[in-house]
């Protein structure tokens, strides 16, 4: 067991027993990977909405071309209704904002709910309107063409008329995935996957059962803020530790809101962005939320010093260390490079890995 | 992860305590006998959940500017970086990722110098990477004798 190679394996088994991909990431890279969490999370939801979309848009042709007796006026009028629906969910995911996002993701299985039952009733009042025109088998050929098309078909055939009965259906965790009754909604390497980003903090519990509650379909989706069973919660990653995580991220009801200090300085934006600072991975997005003391502390403030001849301000730190570093590495310094260094001085100053974007709200 | 409080109440007060409870009669006393830890798991030992690595090398600071022992200090720093970039010794070939490496503990170590002496380390970092040290080099505390020449000591 002397040899260093042996050490080394020790080391790196040395981990936190539950494995897996993330868990070999650095703290720098979890950093990153929360940071992406809204718009991850945006992603997701923006594309489930958008597939809805694309059956409406399926839908208004299909009865342009087949169903004349539905008029122009009528069907112009169903679209706007439901684009009017569509609309503020989208600009919230659009934003990009956590919070927007978040609210956003957690409303969005009763916006489905509702879509799934506009388009129910759309596609019938359809058909309605062909039989009224004596055009019966055009009229049954069509509502199973809508079916085959549609991606809300998934929620469609769950609404049968005895509905109410159904609400207990609940949803299981087995060893394929998630179940809702006999059939599985989402297998599980997607519960898997989800475990991980959530025990990372790049998508919240409340997204992951968003989109869970959207699979399984209209019984579940009309079940506005119905937590899903606790099993199903806990195979999603749910847990006390992951609830204390975002609880501490945020600055809290009622609290006054902290400072946001930029842990890549303001005044070297331009150095930042020579090294591939730029668009969603702006310096601006590399800030934390201190409290007051230590922000101070930070900036050489609040005399907290002991010694005279070490400032240790942060911006001259990180500076001093990342340029020092560029010079002897003898070349310019990766993105990733950066985002390392700085990683270890944060932990040097104890400041939380936890960024947040610093754009004026 | 624990909650931090190393910014709250009197730690100047605390770390001094902890270091006593320890029983050793300075910071200083407590960081040579740990010569290549780093100054996270030094804050750590001393505590975890209200003090912090600057705090620590603040206080290691202080002490040496009374004691006239800054270059002793700023010998000792370079020992902690380089033992968390090179746990088995200075690397045979400076490729670009040891260089990367090397450049990672010589940016932090001139972080952690105090302003009297960042001149000295500046020059120290060139000639180091200049005249690279033999495979394996591996310096266990400020009394190195290759960091010796690097960094001797002039003070009284």
């Amino acid at each position: 067991m002397d040899d260093p190679q042996s050490c080394g394996v020790a080391a790196a088994n040395d981990r936190p027993p539950d494995g897996g991909l993330l868990s070999e990431a650095t703290t720098g890279q979890l950093a990153l990977l929360r940071l992406s969490g809204p718009r991850l999370q945006a992603a997701t939801s923006g594309g489930m909405l958008l597939a809805a979309w694309l059956d409406y848009l399926n839908l208004a042709e299909t009865v342009h071309q087949k169903c004349p007796a539905y008029s122009v006026e009528r069907l112009f009028r169903d679209m706007e209704r439901v684009q009017k629906r569509i609309a503020p969910t989208m600009r919230a995911l659009a934003s990009m904002e956590p919070e927007q996002v978040e609210a956003a993701t957690a409303a969005l299985p009763e916006l489905m709910g509702q879509l799934t039952q506009e388009y129910k009733s759309l596609s019938e009042a359809g058909r309605v309107a062909m039989e009224r025109a004596e055009q019966a088998i055009a009229a049954a050929q069509f509502i199973e063409m809508l079916t085959a098309m549609s991606t809300l078909k998934l929620a469609l055939p769950r609404l049968p008329p005895t509905a109410p009965a159904l609400t207990g259906v609940g949803l299981v965790m087995s060893s394929g995935g998630i179940m809702a009754g006999t059939r599985i909604v989402v297998t599980a390497e997607w519960v898997e996957m989800m475990r991980r980003l959530v025990q990372a903090g790049a998508i919240s519990v409340s997204a992951a059962s968003a989109a869970v509650r959207i699979h399984a379909g209209q019984v579940m989706m009309a079940q506005a803020n119905r937590e899903l069973p606790q099993g199903v919660r806990e195979a999603l990653g749910d847990g006390p530790e992951v609830r204390a995580m975002h609880e501490t991220g945020k600055a809290g009801a009622g609290m006054a809101e902290r400072p946001r200090h930029h842990v890549l300085p303001e005044e070297f934006r331009e150095w930042f962005e020579k090294r591939g600072f730029t668009g969603a991975m702006d310096i601006n997005k590399f800030c934390v939320e201190l409290e007051m003391a230590k922000h101070q502390a930070l900036h050489g403030g609040g005399n907290w010093r002991l010694g005279r001849i070490w400032p240790g301000e942060w911006n001259q730190m990180i500076m001093d260390v990342l340029q020092r570093a560029e010079r002897r590495a003898g070349r310019m310094l990766t993105r990733n490079e950066v985002l390392d260094i700085v990683a270890e001085r944060m932990k040097e100053y104890k400041i939380p890995m936890n960024f947040v974007s610093g754009r004026e709200r | 992860m624990n909650e931090d409080h190393s910014w709250e109440g009197n730690w100047k007060v605390l770390l001094y305590e902890r270091v006593r409870e320890r029983g050793y009669e300075s910071l200083t006393a407590f960081a040579e006998a740990r010569p290549t830890t780093s100054l996270v798991a030094l804050a750590e030992e001393l505590g975890e959940d209200d003090l912090n690595a600057v705090q620590v090398f603040s206080g290691l600071v202080a002490e040496a500017e009374r004691s006239h022992r800054v270059t002793r200090l700023v010998r000792g720093q370079l020992v902690r970086e380089l033992a968390k970039s090179f746990p088995d010794g200075w690397p045979a070939v400076l490729d670009d990722a040891n260089r990367f490496k090397a450049a990672v503990a010589l940016g932090a170590w001139f972080g952690f110098t105090p302003e009297t002496h960042r001149e000295r380390v500046d020059q120290g970092s060139d000639a180091l990477l200049a005249h690279p040290p033999p495979p394996g080099w591996r310096p266990l505390g400020p009394d190195d004798e290759l960091l010796r020449t690097l960094l001797p000591d002039e003070e009284a």
